[in-house]
């Protein structure tokens, strides 16, 4: 009991002696949470500026760019006096896309000559170009549709005639679990986490690499009784503790003070990001088994972490990737975790359909235990390369 | 006189300014760690993005069907739905219950379910509604499965117009489809695809985090070995301050320009990204941009004191980076103090001018706005990068003094 107190007084007044541990377990992800809300603030991206480039000047014309212009998403910011003039303001970054009426549009729908609009969108900017895409098309359907509409009037249709003519099929759309097409839900609720598990694994290389660097692992091991397990287990304890709280507080601000949905209740999110604090702390010791460098190890846990923002599949979807990388992101935590919050938190379906995800961040946990003999070797007789 | 001495001068300080330039190199290319931040890892991280987003975009999401309908027409509908390129109809189920358990099993992304009076509506000239239900873990999924659906039911549209308008030619055909027909253009990058869009900003964030850890790593390095752990030893050769600053900076800017070429020129060419941007005003945009990294990875060396230290601080910093540049969450959607603190950094405007250049093919004068930032941002970093260096070497000097007076006062003693 004594030997297991020492530990822990050691092990704290290691993490008291370098501030980069608090500033890795506590400022860095406060930092990053006060980011992500901010950033997201204003919710989805309203009013993105697109031009306009009308040669026709009629009340048509204008009536379509004003109707534009009330969308949503869509802000006219300027008007230019032709397409390379747009164009140019395209490039420069000044608008996001630009709708284009051509000289004689009202004359030819007025006269069934079929005229042609377009629009042009900058898709180097995929969320605001697809954004800015979706007013647009809406908005020349429904120019269309108003040009037919008013010769169906003139022949005397009735409204539900002409709206049955114009569209005999139309799309009810259920977005089911995020209907108001949020990105955010998908951002935050993933980069978050992806970053406190990095955070996790790297300072738990970095841990038990400075053990080495110091040239403290005999004593550390020592002090232990010689039981790797032991000092392990000690040193990482009190990382456990901090980052679970920063987790903690993560699932709280995200789900009970910002609502988030969170369709399984808290405590399971809270479950979920206990396993996800103890896979980022088992990723950390599998790379420091396995690449008993310190640089290495980090770098490693680096590579895994920043590499998982793309494996885990939340902007682009996994099976999309090519066949081997599909296979690859089983072998990331964050991958596992996303599914298990698609599950559970946003489409609220039991866990048991997300219990592989659970397994597997588990494996993640336990995985070190295998190394722990290799482990040991290594703290007792490598040296510190710089 | 005053000209030999001035002659002196100029040897003296460049003759030091080699040593510096040397020792510098010689320290880069012992240090497997800063061979990893400076030549791996700028080359193996953008070839490990590319493929991961090789293939752009998604296609033949798959879906289940429910068909109420189970007429000629609603047949024809789901055939059209499945030879869209983008979804795929996995399974016609029974009923939505079947449907809703597949997509628990994400085995399907979507439900497509054909109301029973779908072809009778028609028949009677009446709307009809097709309802997609869209399982929402991935915003790629439902953008495919409503593209589909919307181009499918818009060409069906279309064809019950011209079946009840009774046109007698084709052109009134064409014309009853769409009194104001529209055309839209995906600039710049075609086929909507995430590689395209994301790798170049990615591969300008690359070399910026990795110029910073690879100083940071000699810096913690020299801190560590250095007597006092000082940044800058106090030596014979370590005088004059811009002689150390420009010696080191020489070295990164010699890797940093090769490095350029290659993450910038040859690898979007590997991986067919879009590239359309003259060289030449690559070279001329990229010129102050490598400048304001390298004073700005100087200037933060100054914060880190061991080694493996920047590991920590800084790899993190890219994700949070990559959305100030506003290349993926609009810039036009940010709170306004961030955007001021996106100014920060120069990768904020490398990224957006080097995507316009790049990817936009705009000219020097149309990123005029971000080059002008980044001639500003290199000459303030130089600056800080001076100052801070200076104040280290004058407390190296002034810690040095100290030292000596209480070694020889402690020798004095022991002589009295």
């Amino acid at each position: 009991m004594l030997a297991y107190l020492l530990l822990f007084k050691r092990e704290f007044l290691r993490m008291a002696a370098r501030p980069v541990y608090w500033f890795v377990m506590v400022i860095a992800p406060l930092g990053v949470y006060a980011f992500f809300v901010m950033l997201m603030q204003a919710g989805l991206p309203s009013e993105l500026p697109v031009g306009l480039v009308d040669l026709d000047n009629t009340a048509t014309s204008r009536s379509i760019a004003r109707n534009l212009d009330a969308f949503q998403r869509t802000k006219i910011a300027a008007h230019y006096a032709d397409v390379s003039e747009a164009r140019r303001a395209l490039q420069r970054g000044d608008v996001y896309a630009f709708y284009y009426i051509p000289r004689g549009t009202t004359r030819g729908a007025n006269r069934q000559e079929q005229p042609t609009v377009s629009f042009y969108i900058n898709y180097s900017y995929l969320i605001a170009g697809s954004l800015t895409y979706q007013d647009m098309r809406m908005m020349s359907e429904l120019a269309s549709g108003a040009a037919a509409r008013r010769v169906l009037y003139a022949k005397g249709a009735t409204e539900g005639q002409a709206m049955a003519y114009l569209q005999p099929v139309v799309m009810d759309t259920h977005p089911i679990s995020n209907p108001w097409l949020n990105y955010n839900i998908y951002l935050s609720n993933t980069i978050v986490p992806g970053m406190l598990l990095l955070f996790i694994s790297l300072l738990t290389a970095y841990s038990l690499g400075t053990e080495i660097k110091d040239g403290t692992a005999r004593e550390w091991m020592a002090l232990a009784g010689g039981s790797i397990k032991r000092a392990v287990t000690v040193k990482l304890v009190p990382q456990f503790v901090v980052f679970w709280l920063m987790g903690a507080v993560y699932v709280l601000l995200f789900y009970a003070y910002l609502h988030f949905p969170c369709h399984c209740g808290i405590p399971v999110m809270l479950g979920a990001m206990t396993l996800l604090v103890l896979a980022g702390q088992g990723l950390g010791t599998l790379f420091f088994a396995l690449l008993p460098s310190l640089r290495m190890s980090m770098s490693m846990c680096a590579l895994w972490g920043v590499v998982s923002f793309s494996t885990c599949g939340m902007s682009f979807p996994v099976m999309a990737m090519h066949p081997a990388i599909q296979g690859l992101t089983q072998l990331f935590p964050l991958r596992h975790y996303f599914l298990i919050y698609i599950n559970c938190a946003l489409d609220g379906f039991p866990w048991q359909y997300a219990a592989w995800n659970f397994l597997a961040l588990f494996f993640f946990a336990a995985a070190p235990l295998l190394l722990m003999p290799r482990l040991k070797y290594s703290v007792l007789n490598y040296k510190y390369v710089p | 006189m005053i000209r030999q001495y001035y002659a002196r001068y100029w040897k003296e300080s460049f003759r030091s300014f080699l040593y510096i330039f040397n020792r510098e190199m010689r320290n880069v290319f012992r240090d497997e760690g800063v061979i990893l931040f400076f030549i791996v890892v700028p080359v193996f991280y953008p070839i490990l993005y590319s493929s991961i987003y090789t293939t752009e975009t998604i296609r033949e999401v798959p879906v289940a069907v429910v068909d109420d309908s189970r007429s000629a027409l609603s047949r024809e509908y789901v055939r059209k739905v499945d030879a869209t390129p983008d979804v795929s109809v996995l399974r016609v189920c029974a009923n939505l219950d079947e449907a809703r358990e597949m997509v628990r099993r994400r085995e399907v992304y979507g439900i497509v379910n054909i109301p029973r009076s779908f072809s009778a509506d028609i028949a009677r000239g009446q709307q009809t509604r097709v309802s997609l239900f869209c399982d929402m873990s991935g915003l790629l999924y439902y953008k495919a499965i409503l593209v589909a659906n919307t181009d499918v039911s818009l060409t069906l549209n279309a064809d019950i117009k011209i079946a009840r308008a009774g046109n007698t030619t084709a052109e009134q055909d064409r014309v009853t489809e769409y009194p104001i027909a529209y055309t839209s253009v995906n600039l710049y990058n075609p086929q909507g695809g995430m590689a395209s869009f994301l790798l170049p900003a990615v591969l300008i964030l690359i070399l910026q985090q990795t110029l910073i850890l690879g100083v940071g790593l000699l810096a913690g390095t020299a801190r560590e070995t250095n007597r006092l752990h000082e940044l800058i030893p106090v030596e014979r050769s370590h005088h004059g301050l811009l002689r150390i600053v420009f010696g080191k900076a020489l070295v990164y800017l010699l890797i940093y320009v090769a490095q350029s070429v290659i993450a910038l020129g040859v690898i979007p060419r590997i991986f067919s990204l879009p590239q359309i941007g003259n060289p030449v005003t690559i070279a001329f945009f990229l010129a102050p941009f490598l400048l304001a990294i390298t004073f700005f990875a100087m200037t933060l060396s100054a914060l880190i004191r061991e080694r493996e230290n920047v590991i920590l601080i800084i790899v993190f910093a890219s994700v949070p980076l990559l959305f100030l540049s506003g290349i993926s969450w609009p810039a036009s959607a940010m709170p306004g103090w961030l955007k001021l603190i996106s100014y920060i950094f120069p990768s904020t405007f490398g990224i957006n001018g080097f995507v316009h250049i790049n990817t936009m093919g705009a000219d020097l004068l149309d990123v005029r706005g971000e080059w002008d930032a980044l001639w500003v941002q290199s000459a303030v970093y130089f600056l800080t990068c001076c100052l801070t260096f200076r104040y280290k070497i004058l407390r190296a000097r002034v810690r040095t003094y100290r030292l000596y007076k209480e070694e020889r006062a402690s020798r004095e003693v022991r002589v009295g």
